[in-house]
């Protein structure tokens, strides 16, 4: 008898009807208003590559090893590198990057003894050719340049 | 009266997919019809098969380990935390209980996040489309506690061979349990948009039904089993990660239908709510990475573990011929085998149901196809 | 940062590691042909680890019973990392899997799988890992055959076999005798090749496939 009731009132569609009724407030509003607004992403995301720059001096703080591409799954790194015969050391002249195979694992940036290589917070990734998601040395050194929007 | 072939027909031949968007991917189904009724269905399989067992035979131990988010990639954590632990078991080393205890944790909360999205895109293939937004609401902030805590959303690579490689980011007890608190109240709205109403219920109740014996015949694992009143769960029969220190239940119901398994898979997410609160109410100190060189190199050898995924017994077995490189590793991806008992359930049914049926299975097609 | 997994660090890449399966590109290719510079972690040869699973054998009421109906059939039952398997003659795989589920309750059969080693004259290991639920136990089965030997279908006993049969007789090759529906069921159905094998590169392709059917050059 009560469920029929129930059935007749339509009990079960009132119920659903009442959870969404609850949403109605403009607060719970959860749409992200990008590129308008721009999302705060995490400290550890690992997004676009980027090799980093001594601040003191201007200098790589590459050392050339290549370890970072001995561990990548996909061997997307190449690393050239030149001996200074006035210092001794290795000294890096290229760093090939090709971000449209990377799956951003990583394993690079765990790899570098130095904290050359990172992966950094920048996620605009989009290029309009495939050649521009090769990414050279001065592409690394300086980060992507996405356009941004003002909504 | 008409002649008898005037109202003959014959069985028809119905694609369903691979670009259908209630088959989750691009799964390929060749439905043979009598009307609305389903004669037999053939599952076409393969359009996402990226050949990750030979990628595996190509890369060391650990550059592979990336790769395994890519299957199942709605529990890209569950994939990794299967992989590490067949490493680590030929490897013969075990994670420190700190690692293992976040572990835990994340895992459940993957758990969480898989079967919102099963949850949501489940009721939109029956026709409700608000719990999909909901779903998608709470599954974000899942994710952002992955992002925070390694970085990556979906394919987290978030565990290393021996143990962890990311300390735990401050703050991270704090956000997982406002998410615990967060989530239960959540649970229950779900259940108020759907459990009693009646075209939910009408969708579901009795339609593609797979008992017991069927479900051990197809070797179909996970909350479809369990639905069926198998009480069996990997994380108690074989514990693994020291799931053996939490308290939690195995959901089961006794039909086997796909109302029992929604409601399985709704309590599921409440219990790992539950173990989720024990854990991290009980992160021990400590290293979080085990004894494991910087090369990894099992001794010559071969074993199979395997874990409690949210689709089912998630292995692996992978064979080691002493070098760095894994000799042969074998996903056995829960999906695979699921989805094989789906003519089973269908055969005899209306041609709607198939969507039901294929929602219910919970599967991702980068775990079938590999 | 401390990287405790660096992979492959001191070990020379093997050929074709280098090179993705779908798109080697230009900085691939020269990746594996650089050269890797010798570290000095590589200087010191670990001690070599015996080139055989050190597996010891595995007493158990079960082991005994299948010894004594197998007899001969029946190869030697180990335990490795505290998992069993035994070796079963080719034969005897399909007997062994049904008098394992009916009489010895492991009523779950978990997965069928093989592993390809091309030097040895019985090409693959033919895996198959069954579960009880009611003891709570795995084991494996594990039979060693020929190139061109068509082992018997499991479907007859575990329903499950019938997929994964046909992953294995995609991947490797293995026909098995009395399969209902033996195709393939990953790859296209005309694709020529098994890409499991070992014999199969990485970047291999069934270049006249990919031409018919894709209309473009694979690259490879």
């Amino acid at each position: 008898m009560r469920n029929l009731l129930k059935k007749i009132f339509l009990v079960d569609l009132f119920q659903g009807l009442w959870v969404t009724f609850r949403y109605q407030h403009p607060r719970n509003i959860y749409t992200e208003q990008y590129p308008a607004e721009r999302p705060k992403v995490a400290e550890r995301y690992r997004g676009a590559p980027r090799l980093n720059i001594n601040p003191d001096n201007g200098e790589t703080l590459c050392i050339a090893c290549n370890l970072c591409a001995l561990a990548c799954p996909e061997a997307l790194i190449v690393v050239g590198s030149e001996r200074n015969e006035a210092t001794r050391r290795k000294e890096l002249t290229t760093f090939t990057y090709d971000t449209s195979r990377c799956m951003f694992c990583g394993l690079c940036e765990d790899a570098c003894p130095v904290d050359a290589l990172e992966l950094t917070q920048d996620f605009e990734l989009a290029t309009y050719t495939r050649e521009g998601q090769i990414w050279d040395r001065q592409t690394l050194e300086e980060g992507p340049r996405p356009t941004q929007y003002k909504c | 009266m008409p002649d008898s072939t005037f109202l003959d027909s014959t069985e028809l031949v119905l694609n369903m997919g691979p670009q259908h968007p209630s088959t989750h991917g691009v799964l390929r189904v060749i439905l043979k019809l009598d009307g609305e009724k389903v004669m037999g269905t053939e599952c076409v399989i393969g359009y996402l098969h990226r050949g990750v067992e030979k990628i595996a035979e190509n890369r060391t131990w650990a550059q592979f380990n990336p790769y395994v988010d890519r299957m199942d990639y709605v529990a890209a954590i569950s994939n990794g935390l299967g992989y590490c632990l067949a490493v680590e078991k030929l490897l013969n080393v075990e994670a420190p209980p700190r690692a293992q205890a976040v572990r835990v944790i994340l895992t459940e909360l993957n758990r969480i996040a898989s079967h919102l999205l099963w949850l949501g895109t489940h009721a939109l293939d029956i026709g409700a489309i608000t719990p999909v937004f909901y779903c998608l609401r709470e599954r974000e902030e899942a994710l952002k506690i992955f992002e925070n805590y390694c970085g990556a959303r979906l394919t987290t690579h978030a565990f290393r061979i021996g143990g962890l490689l990311y300390e735990t980011y401050e703050g991270f007890e704090r956000e997982v349990r406002a998410f615990c608190d967060m989530f239960l109240p959540k649970v229950d709205e779900y259940e108020e948009l759907l459990t009693n109403n009646r075209i939910w219920v009408g969708r579901l109740r009795n339609v593609g039904i797979l008992n017991a014996d069927e479900c051990k015949e197809y070797g179909v694992t996970g909350p479809v089993l369990r639905a069926a009143g198998v009480k069996w769960d990997l994380r108690k029969a074989q514990p693994y990660s020291g799931y053996e220190k939490y308290e939690f239940d195995i959901p089961t119901r006794q039909n086997g239908d796909t109302y029992d398994r929604y409601m399985v898979r709704m309590e599921e997410m409440r219990q790992a709510v539950r173990i989720m609160r024990q854990a991290v109410d009980a992160i021990p100190e400590g290293a979080i990475m085990g004894k494991v060189g910087k090369v990894i190199k099992p001794a010559v050898g071969e074993a199979y573990v395997s874990i409690e995924a949210p689709k089912g017994e998630l292995g692996y077995y992978a064979v080691s011929d002493g070098s760095t490189q894994p000799y042969r590793v074998r996903v056995r991806p829960p999906s695979f085998v699921n989805l094989q008992a789906l003519d089973r359930m269908v055969r005899g049914g209306l041609m709607a149901d198939v969507v039901a049926v294929i929602g219910t299975l919970d599967i991702v097609l980068g775990e079938v196809d590999r | 940062m401390a990287d405790e997994q660096e992979p492959g660090g001191s070990e020379a890449p093997p050929p074709g590691k280098g090179e993705a399966a779908e798109q080697p590109k230009k900085p691939a290719a020269d990746a594996a042909a650089k050269p890797v510079p010798p570290k000095p972690a590589a200087a010191p040869p670990p001690p070599k680890p015996p080139a055989t699973m050190a597996a010891t054998p595995w007493v158990s009421d079960l082991a005994r019973e299948l010894k004594e109906r197998f007899g001969d059939r029946l190869g030697e039952a180990s335990t490795y990392l505290g998992q069993n398997f035994v070796v079963v003659k080719p034969e005897a795989a399909i007997p062994v899997l049904e008098y394992l589920k009916l009489d010895a309750d492991f009523d779950y059969l978990v997965d069928i799988t093989a592993v390809d080693w091309p030097k040895r004259s019985e090409r693959f290991d033919l895996v198959y890992i069954v579960y009880s639920f009611s003891r709570n136990e795995r084991m494996r089965i594990k039979t060693f055959i020929a190139d061109g030997f068509q082992p018997a279908t499991a479907v007859g006993v575990h329903l499950t076999a019938n997929w994964l049969e046909r992953e294995v007789f995609d991947m490797f090759g293995i026909e098995f005798a009395g399969h209902p529906d033996m195709r393939r069921i990953l790859m296209p159905e005309e694709w020529q090749g098994y890409p499991l094998r070992k014999d199969y590169s990485i970047i291999q392709q069934d270049q006249a496939w990919v031409r018919e059917n894709l209309n473009i050059e694979s690259g490879q």
